[in-house]
C-alpha cells in the first residue's frame, strides 16, 4: 500500500496479485507474438505482401494514443497520492478520451480490412493478425473499463489510504497493455 | 526531479522512439527501440525503478527475450 507522495524505495506498487496476473497475461502474449514471428519466418513472402496492406501511420497514431493515455493515467496516480482525487478523475477521463482514439482507429482499420475481404480466414498472416490484435484490443477495452471505474471512484472522493493500492493496480493493468503494444506494433506493422 | 516532470520526459522519449521506429521502418534496430520503449514503460510508468530488482528485471527481460527471439527469426530469413 502506498500512501506517501513518492513511492517507497524497493516497494512493489499495487497488489502482488495484479503483478502475478500481469505475468500470466505477458506469457500468453509472448506465445502469440512468437507464433507470429515463427510463422513469418516460414512464409516470409506471404507476410511481406500481406503486411504491405496495413497502414503503418495508423499504427503509429494508435501507439501515440495508447502511450498518451498511459501518461495521463500515471499522472492521475500522482494526484491520488497527493489526495487530489478530483484532479485524478479529470486526468483519467482525459486518458479515456485519448484511448478512445485508439479504439476508433482500430475499428476503422478492422472495417477497412473486412471491406477488402481480408478477414480472419483470408490467409495465415491475417489469421494471426486478427487473433493477436483482437486479443490486445479486448485488453484495451477492459483497461478502459477499469480506468472509467477508477475515475468515478476518484470523482466521488472514495479513494483513501486503504484503496490507493487498488488504484495503482488498475493503472498498472493499463501500462501492461501499453507494454505489449510496443512490441506488437513493429512486429505486425513494420517488420516485413 | 518531480514525478510529474519525470513522467512527461518518459512520454516524450516514448513518442520520439515511436516516431524513430516508423522512420526506420525495417531492420533489427527497431526491435532495440521497442526494448527501449518497454524499459521506459516498466521503469517510468510502472515505477519499477523503485521496485524490487527481481520484478524489474523480470519485466524487462520479457521484452528483451521476445525482441531477441523475433530478431533471430528475422536473421534466419536473411
Amino acid at each position: 500500500m502506498s500512501t506517501s507522495l513518492e513511492p517507497m524505495p524497493r516497494q512493489l506498487p499495487g497488489d502482488l496479485a495484479m503483478w502475478l496476473f500481469i505475468l500470466a497475461e505477458l506469457s500468453v502474449f509472448a506465445i502469440l507474438i512468437l507464433a507470429f514471428a515463427v510463422t513469418r519466418q516460414l512464409k516470409p513472402q506471404l507476410f511481406a505482401t500481406s503486411r504491405a496492406l496495413l497502414d503503418s501511420s495508423t499504427g503509429l497514431a494508435m501507439t501515440l494514443s495508447l502511450l498518451s493515455a498511459g501518461l495521463l493515467a500515471a499522472l492521475a496516480q500522482v494526484q491520488v497520492r497527493k489526495h487530489r482525487s478530483r484532479r485524478a478523475a479529470v486526468l483519467l477521463l482525459a486518458a479515456l478520451l485519448v484511448a478512445s482514439v485508439y479504439v476508433a482507429l482500430k475499428l476503422g482499420e478492422y472495417r477497412h480490412l473486412l471491406g477488402a475481404g481480408l478477414g480472419i480466414e483470408h490467409n495465415t498472416f491475417f489469421t494471426l493478425y486478427w487473433i493477436l490484435t483482437g486479443f490486445h484490443f479486448l485488453h484495451v477495452l477492459l483497461g478502459m473499463l477499469i480506468l472509467a471505474w477508477l475515475a468515478q471512484m476518484a470523482w466521488r472522493r472514495s479513494l483513501g489510504p486503504g484503496t490507493c493500492s487498488g488504484f495503482e493496480s488498475g493503472v498498472l493493468y493499463w501500462h501492461m497493455v501499453d507494454l505489449v503494444w510496443v512490441l506488437l506494433f513493429p512486429l505486425v506493422y513494420l517488420l516485413g | 526531479m518531480p514525478t510529474s516532470i519525470f513522467l512527461l520526459l518518459c512520454w516524450l522519449a516514448l513518442t520520439c522512439l515511436s516516431l524513430g521506429t516508423v522512420m526506420l521502418g525495417q531492420g533489427a534496430l527497431i526491435l532495440l527501440l521497442a526494448v527501449a520503449k518497454a524499459w521506459l514503460i516498466t521503469d517510468g510508468f510502472m515505477e519499477l525503478r523503485h521496485g524490487p530488482q527481481r520484478w524489474r528485471w523480470l519485466l524487462l527481460s520479457w521484452a528483451l527475450v521476445l525482441a531477441a527471439l523475433v530478431g533471430l527469426s528475422l536473421a534466419a530469413n536473411t
